[in-house]
């Protein structure tokens, strides 16, 4: 049972960095866009994103009960540890989501729009830099914890694992991969010069994405990141990354050829590639500190608990996945079951 | 003021903050779908509009329900870790089952929000249906985990740790049925009387009045029968708390002497000091016969009970009062509408409609003034007779500023999302007129 949820971990993980992902990446595509393309751009997002984007947050919840209930060790790290970054999360989640229905269902359209708009692109702009600053401080070995280290100051403890700059690059990195999901998400719902439009972001989000990739690994690696280091010399997360770079290719193809499914498809696997990369290259220990490194699966809940969560995970995914599929179906957002 | 209290205030802040966003978003769909019906079934355009602006609402309230409520799954472990280390693997069921029928919700509501015109009529109409039934599943699942912590089961405590844990136990634990019962139907009367009150206005100021007194009789049924249920609802738990927290009963009554055939106080100002209370409305034996159904029973005293393990009193008490006057005074509400079904010259008077507008509030200041009785109540406990508060709290310092940056956001949202109804009712007057 314990692999049940550590999958349902991973694919809560997996569908949050995705689904939410192209959320806050539409915001960052909106935040970019040239003045003339602004307003267009919104009322694609609010046709494309806006049946599903409540659900697709939900993830996000679903990830942390996991994590409490089963991983406690590693849900004490996490919210002590990483208090300040993650009340930032906070911070963008709830300002770009009230932004965003208050935009659309503001019974005046008036100057508030401007406000509304705002605040949604910050929003999503600002959530996955921080989604990251919070991922980097767990893998980055800065976290001193505090029974080691009594004389430590607030500074050492709370700020300077997450304050850096190989934060910062893991901060951007996510938010670029976040724009590329969604500008190849609103490619297919678009037409004419909007497609255009998004065509070229798309282009542009993804080139950002590969230098500040780059950027991130050639940092982690000179200045000595572990995770980076171990990430390099590992075959199997260099094998995937290259081929999620491979995959480019075909992906532009598609994109060309207005084959709107099947570029999805395949800029999600281009996520899953670079996760399981991520993933393959430390397991168990995702929680790197100053001087351990810390097991997923040492000192879990007691076998009654992992049983009950794993049970409660089927029984709620086999409830809720078919309902998420017909809903994103109806809105056109997969399409695998239409031959047309 | 230390870490602790900060810690505790936000807590109570914005729990306060998501409980009425909360209540307004499992209840309010509800309202819809009836509209809605009534719409399909008389295919009354008035009907149609009333439906679309509750369903503003509801997509209004669901979001910051929802915002304010992941922050607070955060917040739990954030603010509680010493708690959520020991409590989350226990306690885990109710949160992911409650995860799971919000996930329902949100689903629903993409439906319900973006089919008009696309989905089958009826098809459409019933994800409505799921919007309200996941909801309340939602509310009455989270309150099994604050059941636990007023009556934690389903785990051995030995020397500090909790062993041979049964996650269905700690669900099904002695305290969620009577507060499962007592919120929902809290939820439910105070939602109904603040959207009948907020109709009511309208009518009051002669607003589109056909549109109103549509909106006003559909919530206010609903709200009357729910008012009247309460005092049930409400007797069963006392009995509850009188049997399992008996502290909390002596606090809640500002009991001090134990004592057999125990008088009910009505209102008093509480010394803490001196232990006594003045200005009271004493019946004699009423609270033995309230908490056990025997008016010679024994009622424990604060006295009885460690000087470090009662709850502050005043509060508790203060908040105990407030909550059972309110539902008093709401349930009157309710027989005042009753009456106006027989005597329909009522509803030409301008007082009538006054009264509504004055419920309005009353019963979500109910709910907040309960929520403090329930969780000073406890106090200094965060998991009843098992652990303190004070040591499950961050060792985060300046939780000061976080309380504040809580406020301030909160209180922002408060207010737009108050702004906003009131234009969403505007405009609904104006589109007829």
């Amino acid at each position: 049972m314990l692999y049940v949820v550590l999958f349902f971990l991973l694919f809560s993980l997996l569908l949050y960095v995705m689904l939410g992902g192209a959320d806050f990446g539409a915001g960052i595509v909106e935040l970019f866009a040239s003045k003339n393309n602004r307003a267009n751009t919104r009322d694609i997002i609010y046709k494309v994103i806006g049946p599903v984007w409540e659900a697709n947050h939900i993830w996000l919840i679903i990830l942390l009960v996991i994590l409490w209930v089963a991983f406690p060790v590693y849900f004490n790290i996490i919210v002590i540890y990483l208090h300040i970054p993650l009340t930032l999360v906070l911070l963008g989640i709830t300002i770009r989501g009230v932004a965003f229905v208050f935009r659309h269902y503001d019974a005046v359209v008036d100057k508030s729009q401007f406000w509304y708009n705002w605040l949604f692109r910050i929003g999503s702009f600002m959530t996955p830099i921080f989604l990251g600053l919070s991922f980097s401080a767990l893998i980055n070995g800065k976290i001193i914890l505090i029974e080691d280290h009594p004389s430590a100051s607030f500074y050492d403890i709370f700020i300077q694992p997450w304050f850096n700059v190989f934060g910062l690059l893991t901060g951007l990195f996510y938010a670029s991969l976040c724009a590329f999901l969604a500008a190849t998400l609103l490619i297919g719902e678009s037409e004419g010069k909007s497609k255009q439009h998004f065509s070229k972001s798309s282009a542009t989000f993804t080139v950002v994405l590969v230098v500040v990739g780059f950027i991130l690994l050639t940092y982690g690696y000179s200045f000595e990141i572990k995770f980076i280091q171990d990430f390099i010399v590992n075959p199997l997360a260099l094998a995937s990354v290259a081929l999620s770079g491979i995959l480019l290719i075909p992906l532009w193809k598609f994109i060309k050829q207005q084959r709107k499914i099947a570029s999805r498809y395949l800029a999600g696997i281009q996520v899953i590639l670079i996760l399981f990369a991520a993933i393959v290259t430390h397991f168990p220990y995702f929680i790197i500190t100053s001087n351990e490194e810390i097991s997923i699966l040492e000192n879990i809940a007691p076998e009654s608990t992992i049983n009950n969560l794993g049970w409660m995970l089927i029984i709620g995914g086999s409830i809720i996945l078919p309902g998420l599929f017909h809903l994103m179906k109806s809105f056109k957002m997969i399409k695998i079951l239409e031959k047309s | 003021m230390e870490n602790l209290d900060y810690a505790r205030l936000q807590m109570a802040f914005t729990l306060g903050f998501h409980i009425i966003f909360a209540c307004i978003g499992m209840v309010m769909p509800f309202f819809m779908v009836v509209s809605h019906y009534k719409y399909l079934k008389t295919r009354n355009p008035i009907y149609k509009k009333l439906t679309m602006a509750w369903l503003k609402g509801v997509a209004i309230f669901f979001v910051t329900g929802a915002v304010s409520g992941t922050a607070l799954s955060f917040e739990l472990g954030m603010l509680w870790p010493g708690f959520m280390k020991h409590a989350g693997p226990i306690i885990g069921m109710p949160f992911s089952l409650e995860g799971a029928a919000f996930f329902v919700e949100a689903i629903a509501l993409g439906f319900y929000l973006y089919g008009w015109n696309k989905l089958p009529e009826k098809f459409h109409w019933f994800t409505g249906v799921i919007i309200g039934v996941a909801g309340v599943a939602s509310g009455i699942l989270v309150v099994s985990a604050n059941g636990w912590m007023n009556a934690p089961s389903g785990f051995d405590y030995v020397n500090g740790e909790f062993t041979n844990i049964d996650p269905v136990k700690a669900l099904l634990n002695p305290a969620w049925f009577t507060q499962a019962l007592h919120m929902t139907l809290a939820a439910f009367v105070a939602t109904s009387f603040g959207v009948a009150g907020i109709h009511a206005y309208q009518i009051y100021k002669n607003r589109n009045v056909d549109l109103h007194l549509k909106a006003f009789k559909i919530t206010i049924i609903i709200g009357t029968i729910a008012a009247f249920l309460q005092p049930i609802s409400g007797d069963i738990s006392a009995k509850d708390v009188a049997k399992r927290q008996p502290a909390k009963l002596a606090a809640l009554e500002a009991h001090y002497e134990t004592q057999k055939g125990a008088p009910l106080y009505i209102g008093g100002i509480v010394d803490q000091e001196n232990q006594k209370v003045s200005h009271k409305i004493a019946i004699p034996k009423a609270l033995s016969f309230l908490a056990f159904g025997d008016f010679d029973a024994e009622v424990k005293g604060l006295n009885d009970f460690p000087e470090d393990e009662r709850p502050p009193v005043a509060i508790v008490h203060y908040a105990f009062q407030i909550m059972v006057g309110l539902g008093v005074a709401l349930m009157l509400a309710g027989i005042i509408y009753l009456i106006s079904i027989k005597k329909k010259s009522w509803l030409q008077c301008k007082y009538y409609w006054l009264i509504f507008v004055i419920m309005a509030p009353m019963g979500f200041l109910a709910i907040e003034a309960g929520w403090v009785v329930t969780e000073v109540g406890r106090q200094p406990w965060i998991i009843h007779q098992v652990m303190k508060t004070k040591d499950a709290v961050t060792p985060v310092p300046g939780m000061k500023y976080s309380f504040f940056f809580y406020l301030v956001l909160y209180s922002i949202l408060a207010i737009t999302v108050t702004w906003l109804m009131q234009r969403q009712i505007r405009s609904l007057n104006q589109k007829i007129d």
